[in-house]
């Protein structure tokens, strides 16, 4: 245990109580490019003093060469979005009821006691926003972020400077109460008071939207490698402003993925908020029941336009599903399955799969159709099966003749039982003539028979 | 608008297909927050108000309620709104438009003015029950502990219904209204031409009477429960005709046993000081069995109010305060959370018990504070609300502007009265 508090010690202040594998790792390598903490860290002991929070500066003086006092520090200016962590590039101060900018090369020191100027002259330049650059009260302070390591939404209640190679950057993001207490406690306690929380602001998600004033370059991608379910889940409990910029910045994969995830009315909101040929490209990503599905929660208008601007197949497919009540079997049931004729053999059968683009989300049958040109269900394998056939057996001669089927119209409920009971992945669905339809799969069917309140943890109080 | 324009007629069809079930679905999703919002103003602490108002003081008070339903529909409109706007609960507009300090203040003010609106929910279930003859130290544990865990485990919302048909008793003082017999012409001549006095006792009903109507917690209410359920400005219009339907609802609920009450009890010369005498109010409608309706409707609606209030107050402080947002947390994994929401179920059912306690004018003292702490919400909603860069287009228009400032200005100025009256009466020349 003495390794780790060495480095927290010696090294790896400026970033706070990190969590410990990383301190390990950074330790181990200090070098490393995973960390991507772009200044080289000095090895120096003193650089503990050099420590800042944001709450400590704001109000504190800003002091001439000789000592006088000519304005107080208003806020803290980072220019976000190039390095991963922003670097200070001024102060905004305020004397005599004006804010001016001070920038950074004019600044000689800066602590909890304030910043002194460089310079003999100052010269006060009327302070006004640049693109490119937030500030850290207005714009960061008090503001919900999204952490990606803890995959939540944080609440920023102090930020982290650090200063390393003699500049100052932000480090990170301090989300414990005792930041609270220190920024409402007098200044004489306030040094008193420990515990940090911080979060490394490598690992933090920044929206553009969180600074309406300027224009920022801020990219979402790293919200893409979340899994989709816990993407939706930050995605919703966002503000709508920036719910809507991650989704407008997320590729149309990753976005109809998580939408699948979120309650219709969401998905509803988000689809309606896009340019037409954006819902479209979104919804062909979509499994075709989850699409059908939500283009039935929209207006109709809107619905009409998306359909038409989606590729032919795939609205032909939606369409189709469109065509079955919602709560019947032809409402929950997919068209993406695995059918092939029953003269294939398993080499043919297995080329075909690969072939086939898109792939469904769940292969496990393989049903087997009367012929080429008609596709009445005449039975069905697993894929276990045609893996394990000799290369030349006809999939008429390993499949079940009799396989089990539903109509259209049955309830899902039915469906649902009916997949519980045979211990099926998944029922396929079958017209009056015997035709395949699609298949019921068994994780929708879990969606069917699961209450609503098993699906989400916390306990919905307001809706 | 009626509500036919509303619901699109008929469910069209997409080039035959599925019929689109989306206005139907938006409509029934969003109906209902406005409406349970407002109501929430008729719980325990409303109908012992409402009830004493008119039993002491007539109808002398009716032309503030119709004045406070504007005042009402504009400060639930601004928070639905700000909710359907922005996606985010009134706490956490407040926390990030106004900094720590302010922050912490009003959420001081929040906790405080719903910490004794929960303890009067627990007054109100006491004071029910032992209607029914049952001891309140016996019936306020157990219903304490049943609420408690019913939220724990997440079944709160399956019995909600119930409690809410319960408190629909209260439509019973309409009929009773027009049962007692009121002198019409006086009561309508008292909601048009207001009349006002200077004595403590007026004013202190007076600030109640706001206090119930406007409470803190309707605001905040109203603003989760729109952000929550994804309520867009693209649906907004419904929203806004529930909340107005819900105001106008719940008010006139509120006018209706003010008369009652002023028709049997004011004539009389009874002041309420029990349920019992409240209950009185529901006579001439149901006679011998007024006492078991009325209780019947305080137990509904007080327990409408004690399931929700801990939870809301619990979600605003730790929202607001950055503890524990987390998504996918379950209660075992946020024990802040977990702290204070079981905190103040104790807390409220231990006021309830409190030996000798005068019940109803307990459940006044408590709306007296609602409306002493409006002014500091409405200032910080006000604020907000017209904040371009936090609701773009949708920021308030002059009309709303004025009614809101006025109400604000007007219950901050009452407030003072209030304290001027109690601390030196003589003063207000009284």
């Amino acid at each position: 245990m003495n390794v780790p508090q060495i480095v927290r010690g010696r090294w790896l202040c400026p970033l706070g109580e990190m969590p410990y594998n990383i301190l390990v790792t950074m330790y181990s390598n200090p070098h490393n490019n995973t960390q991507t903490f772009e200044p080289t860290w000095p090895a120096n002991p003193a650089i503990n003093e050099e420590m800042l929070f944001l709450s400590q500066l704001i109000g504190q003086p800003i002091l001439d060469k000789q000592n006088e006092k000519i304005a107080s520090i208003k806020d803290v200016i980072v220019r976000i979005g190039t390095q991963t962590y922003p670097p200070m590039s001024g102060l905004v101060a305020r004397a005599s009821g004006r804010d001016f900018f001070i920038p950074i090369s004019q600044i000689q020191s800066l602590d909890e006691r304030g910043a002194k100027l460089a310079t003999y002259s100052v010269n006060l330049q009327p302070f006004a926003r640049r693109d490119g650059e937030v500030l850290l009260g207005k714009d960061v302070l008090d503001k919900q972020l999204v952490d990606l390591n803890g995959r939540r939404v944080i609440r920023v209640n102090d930020l982290q400077l650090a200063r390393a190679d003699g500049e100052y950057f932000l480090a990170g993001v301090d989300v414990g109460a005792q930041a609270l207490l220190r920024r409402l406690a007098p200044i004489a306690l306030f040094i008193k008071m420990p515990g940090h929380q911080i979060i490394d602001w490598a690992d933090v998600e920044y929206f553009a939207s969180d600074a309406p004033a300027v224009r920022l370059k801020v990219s979402h991608d790293r919200l893409a490698k979340l899994h989709p379910v816990e993407l939706a889940r930050i995605v919703e409990s966002l503000p709508y402003a920036q719910g809507t910029e991650i989704v407008e910045s997320l590729d149309d994969q990753t976005v109809a993925d998580a939408l699948e995830e979120m309650t219709e009315a969401r998905q509803a909101d988000f689809l309606e908020a896009m340019e037409g040929d954006r819902a479209a490209d979104v919804l062909e990503k979509m499994a075709p029941d989850e699409a059908a599905d939500l283009i039935g929660a929209l207006p109709e208008d809107k619905a009409e336009q998306i359909l038409e601007l989606m590729e032919a197949e795939e609205s032909a497919e939606v369409k189709q599903l469109l065509s079955y009540p919602e709560d019947d079997a032809g409402g929950v049931m997919t068209t993406e399955f695995v059918a092939v004729p029953q003269q294939f053999t398993a080499q043919e059968t297995i080329d075909y799969i690969r072939a086939m683009e898109p792939k469904p989300d769940l292969i496990y049958y393989v049903y087997a159709l009367e012929s080429r040109d008609d596709n009445r269900l005449v039975g069905v394998t697993s894929l276990l099966d045609v893996i394990l056939a000799p290369p030349k057996t006809r999939i008429a001669d390993i499949m079940n003749r009799e396989p089990l089927t539903a109509k259209p119209d049955e309830s899902d409920e039915d469906i649902a039982r009916t997949i519980a009971e045979y211990n099926l992945l998944a029922l396929p669905i079958v017209d009056e003539a015997n035709h395949i339809l699609g298949i019921v799969t068994v994780d929708d069917a879990l969606d069917i028979v699961l209450p609503e309140s098993w699906r989400q943890r916390l306990p919905k109080i307001f809706s | 608008m009626t509500l036919k324009e509303q619901i699109p007629a008929g469910a069209k069809k997409i080039a035959g297909l599925r019929p689109t079930r989306h206005r139907i679905l938006v409509y029934l999703t969003i109906m209902g927050p406005g409406l349970i919002a407002a109501n929430a103003g008729n719980d325990a602490g409303g109908i012992a108000t409402y009830s004493s108002a008119g039993a002491s003081y007539g109808y002398s008070l009716l032309w503030m309620l119709v004045l406070i339903t504007f005042s009402l529909i504009v400060v639930q409109e601004m928070c639905a709104r700000m909710g359907a706007a922005t996606g985010q609960g009134l706490s956490d507009l407040i926390r990030e438009n106004f900094g720590i300090r302010w922050t912490v203040l009003v959420m001081l003010c929040l906790f405080i003015a719903n910490t004794g609106t929960i303890a009067s929910e627990f007054v109100g279930i006491a004071a029910s029950l032992e209607l029914f003859g049952i001891s309140k130290y016996l019936s306020v544990p157990i219903v304490a502990l049943i609420l408690w865990s019913l939220i724990v485990q997440g079944s709160y919302k399956l019995v909600e219904r119930i409690f809410l048909a319960m408190s629909l008793v209260f439509l019973g003082y309409i009929g009773s209204a027009f049962l007692a017999g009121p002198n019409w012409g006086e009561a309508l001549r008292q909601t048009v031409v207001p009349s006002f006095s200077f004595d403590s006792g007026y004013l202190t009903m007076f600030i109640a009477t706001v206090g119930t109507t406007i409470t803190p917690y309707m605001q905040l209410y109203i603003q989760s429960s729109v952000a929550e359920k994804g309520v867009t400005m693209r649906d907004y219009p419904y929203e806004r005709a529930d909340v107005i339907m819900g105001s106008i609802f719940s008010n006139t609920i509120a006018f209706f046993i003010v008369v009652c009450t002023a028709a049997t009890l004011f004539v009389a010369g009874i002041h309420v000081n029990t349920a019992a005498d409240a209950a009185k109010g529901l006579e001439p409608l149901a006679g011998p069995y007024a006492e078991t309706l009325f209780a019947i409707g305080l137990f509904g609606a007080s327990m409408l109010a004690a399931g929700v209030l801990p939870l809301a107050t619990a979600y605003s402080l730790t929202e607001a305060l950055g503890f524990e947002k987390g998504v996918s947390r379950s209660f075992e994994e946020a024990p802040v959370f977990m702290s204070i929401f079981t905190a103040l179920i104790i807390f409220g059912a231990a006021v309830s018990l409190i030996p000798g306690l005068p019940l109803i004018q307990a459940l006044i003292v408590v709306q007296v504070l609602n409306g002493v702490l409006l002014p500091v919400i409405l200032v910080s909603i006000l604020k907000i609300v017209n904040n371009q860069e936090v609701m773009g287009e949708h920021v308030n228009g002059p009309l709303q502007n004025v009614i809101a400032w006025a109400t604000t200005i007007a219950v901050s100025g009452l407030s003072i009265l209030l304290v001027v009256s109690n601390f030196a009466p003589g003063l207000m020349g009284t």
